[in-house]
């Protein structure tokens, strides 16, 4: 596959990623051995991938859920209020929850999700994201189950995105930043 | 693995289902050009993991957006009118859209949701199934891209549910009929 020319170099290719989301799952799927109404809450837009593949190598049955935020504008983003535009299908009271998250950076969003989330009650709630960039956290949240640690770069691909654009590669990049500095 | 024991057979093997994902994709990448840029509108819940699979075999570029539905009850089954619990966040007017779904059996919603998208103006409207069950169909709605045609049975995995059980099975099975016994898919 050409790698597009924005892209300045590939930080973690298909087949990292493809292994560590089998060792997510598989420390998921024993940590839920027991657990019984499990459901997996995927963020929109751009937890969906890993959702995906993270989802079919889970041993463990579980129900599938999607949310999605939308930011107010910036005078609020020390509090990560966010807007829920999509809210869940069911109600995840007295279940095992598990948020699927592509990315935390500063930690607001994912933070103010799980209070919005813990508000309701769920048995357990814990958090899975994919990749963390620790030099931009703002807000100390916990993230249990953890794909990656990578530097503060503008990262693409496998669900994440640039103005909705490589959301799809198959590979997470690193973006030129003559791209978003333009 | 439990969720398997409720597995009657396999009808579409998980090599099988990749090969014709992978076929897919290269149709996409052949009927659209860069200057397109189609959206991709990924019916949730169902068509979630299609993408994800179709996607990774796209090189024409595009850009993905969702939206999910919830019927109104028995009563409007016939006119296929369905609630928008999230509508696209992008304007698909003059853009190229293409739906992406997991599954046509009566057709109805899917031409709900062709004539809403219609009324926004796209430049094109195409839809690509990963299944459909041809002897279901109800309403004549054009699909251009179709992955299986299947028979009418109680199929889940890839995607699919019974009561949200199975979606994340690798393959499209059939359900044991003690399983979903007293439903209706």
């Amino acid at each position: 596959m050409k790698i597009p020319g924005a892209i300045e170099r590939v930080l973690l290719d298909e087949r990292t990623i493809a292994a560590r989301v089998s060792e997510l799952a598989a420390q998921i799927s024993a940590d839920y051995a027991d657990a019984e109404n499990v459901v997996l809450i995927g963020v929109l837009k751009g937890s969906f991938i890993f959702l995906a593949d993270l989802a079919r190598r889970l041993t463990v049955a579980h129900h599938v859920d999607f949310i999605a935020l939308s930011s107010y504008n910036r005078g609020v983003v020390s509090t990560g209020a966010v807007r829920l535009i999509l809210d869940t299908r069911t109600s995840i009271s007295g279940r095992h929850v598990l948020v699927v998250e592509d990315i935390v950076d500063t930690g607001c969003t994912l933070n103010y999700l799980l209070c919005t989330l813990r508000a309701r009650r769920p048995a357990s709630l814990c958090a899975c994201v994919l990749l963390s960039k620790p030099e931009r956290r703002q807000v100390e949240v916990p993230v249990d189950y953890l794909g990656f640690e990578i530097p503060d770069v503008w990262v693409v691909g496998y669900g994440l995105d640039y103005a909705d654009r490589f959301r799809t590669l198959p590979y997470i990049g690193i973006l030129r930043r003559e791209v978003y500095e333009k | 693995m439990g969720l398997r024991d409720d597995v009657a057979k396999i009808l579409i093997p998980e090599d099988v289902l990749q090969a014709r994902v992978a076929e897919l994709g290269q149709v996409i990448n052949a009927t659209y050009t860069d200057a397109d840029c189609p959206l991709l509108v990924c019916v949730l819940k169902g068509a979630f993991m299609f993408l994800a699979d179709l996607m990774r075999h796209l090189e024409v570029r595009h850009a993905v957006d969702f939206m999910e539905i919830s019927s109104y009850g028995a009563g409007t089954v016939s006119s296929g009118v369905v609630r928008i619990l999230l509508d696209l966040e992008q304007n698909v007017e003059r853009r190229h859209v293409l739906i992406v779904e997991d599954i046509i059996d009566s057709g109805r919603t899917l031409d709900y949701i062709t004539r809403n998208l219609r009324t926004r103006n796209p430049a094109s409207l195409r839809v690509c199934t990963l299944l459909s069950k041809p002897s279901r169909r109800e309403i004549d709605v054009p699909v251009d891209l179709i992955g299986f045609e299947i028979p009418d049975e109680f199929v889940m995995g890839y995607g699919l549910d019974f009561a949200e059980e199975y979606r994340n099975l690798p393959f499209i099975g059939v359900l044991k009929e003690k399983v979903y016994a007293g439903n209706e898919q």
